[in-house]
């Protein structure tokens, strides 16, 4: 991967949990993607003290891989990822899921979208065009993106999407408190509350069977309600 | 001295520190306009309650909506150690949330450092 100063410096946070069977793949196909760009990039795969070969093979295929000592959550190793973003000074951070369910090509259409839109959280949005994507997952995410509505008032398409790209702002400020998948709708309210822009964009996201078998399931949404309920309690008692 | 104003008599320090940690929160920046707020209104209802007791009472006990008997000595003691309660309990779940997200921050810290000085070492 290049580094020239001129270049803008993009980090790819990939947090990861028992994906050695597929983040092989993921982190070849966002070298490849970015390959000829004019962005100077890092893909980070943040370890969340997975149990198999997760690290190895991340970085076999070129990833810097963060190892978390004490298994967190989506919300925590995302967390770490962008923290080192911010602290190798990125212009732009990008998330993506480690299952192989986000096309790179969407993350790198991201990059060039909060740029010229001059956002600094910008949604990759799975239900902007919901195709392959099955009615239960549809019904589960608009739920809870109306959750996060009602609780928020954040009105997203898809408030739990995983692709999103940041902007140094974003990284500079954007911090939340919940370390499980909660953290996705927390992060829109902490965006909203520190006043930065949220956009979305259209992305496809590819069901392979094995993102379905690792995909949230619709009555881990129940979790998430409850605890972000408790997170806007907790919030108002101070 | 009646039994209401006495539960409102020690039941009023708690409230005003209570109250007065809401504002000292928001002075010293640790805490935003709208949680003081929140917290001083919270606060302010169980001061209401407290002080509207008796007519509440007779209320409640004229229009036949309660049989019970009038408050006891007992009642101010029970509904002191409640409140009580309320306040520790909150202040407690403070504390711990705070250390809660001191140690996430320690664990990312340390995972990033060690992560990169591995890495180096690895290198050299």
């Amino acid at each position: 991967m290049s580094s020239t100063a001129s270049k803008l410096r993009v980090c790819i946070v990939i947090p990861a949990f028992n994906e050695s069977s597929v983040i092989g793949g993921v982190v070849k196909d966002v070298v490849k993607t970015f390959k000829n760009t004019s962005y100077s990039t890092e893909i980070v795969v943040v370890n969340d003290s997975s149990k198999d070969e997760t690290a190895d093979v991340a970085k076999r295929h070129g990833a810097t891989v963060i190892n978390h000592i004490l298994n967190t959550g989506a919300g925590g190793a995302t967390a770490t990822g962008l923290s080192y973003a911010q602290q190798h000074n990125y212009d732009i951070a990008c998330t993506m899921d480690a299952d192989g369910q986000h096309d790179s090509q969407d993350v790198l259409e991201g990059v060039h979208q909060i740029i010229v839109r001059k956002s600094d959280l910008l949604i990759g949005s799975r239900l902007i065009n919901n195709q392959g994507m099955s009615r239960v997952k549809i019904l589960g995410n608009k739920g809870l993106s109306f959750i996060t509505y009602v609780l928020f008032g954040i009105n997203s398409t898809d408030s739990q999407s995983g692709l999103r790209i940041y902007s140094r702002k974003a990284l500079e400020q954007l911090r939340w408190k919940t370390s499980g998948y909660e953290f996705c709708s927390e992060m829109l309210w902490r965006a909203k509350q520190i006043g930065l822009t949220i956009d979305e964009y259209p992305i496809k996201a590819i069901y392979t069977e094995y993102s379905k078998s690792k995909g949230q399931n619709n009555w881990n949404a129940v979790n998430i309600i409850k605890s972000l309920l408790k997170r806007r309690i907790a919030e108002l008692l101070g | 001295m009646s039994r209401y104003l006495l539960l409102f008599l020690i039941n009023l320090p708690f409230i005003l520190v209570a109250m007065l940690g809401a504002i000292t929160q928001y002075k010293l920046r640790r805490s935003t306009r709208q949680k003081m707020i929140a917290r001083i209104s919270i606060w302010l209802i169980v001061a209401t309650g407290l002080a509207l007791a008796q007519p509440i009472y007779d209320w409640l006990f004229s229009h036949r909506l309660t049989q019970t008997e009038p408050l006891s000595l007992f009642d101010v003691v029970q509904i002191t150690g409640i409140i009580l309660v309320f306040y520790i309990a909150n202040r407690t779940r403070a504390k711990v949330e705070t250390l809660e997200k001191r140690l996430q921050d320690l664990h990312q810290e340390l995972s990033i450092k060690l992560s990169t000085t591995r890495d180096a070492n690895v290198k050299r």
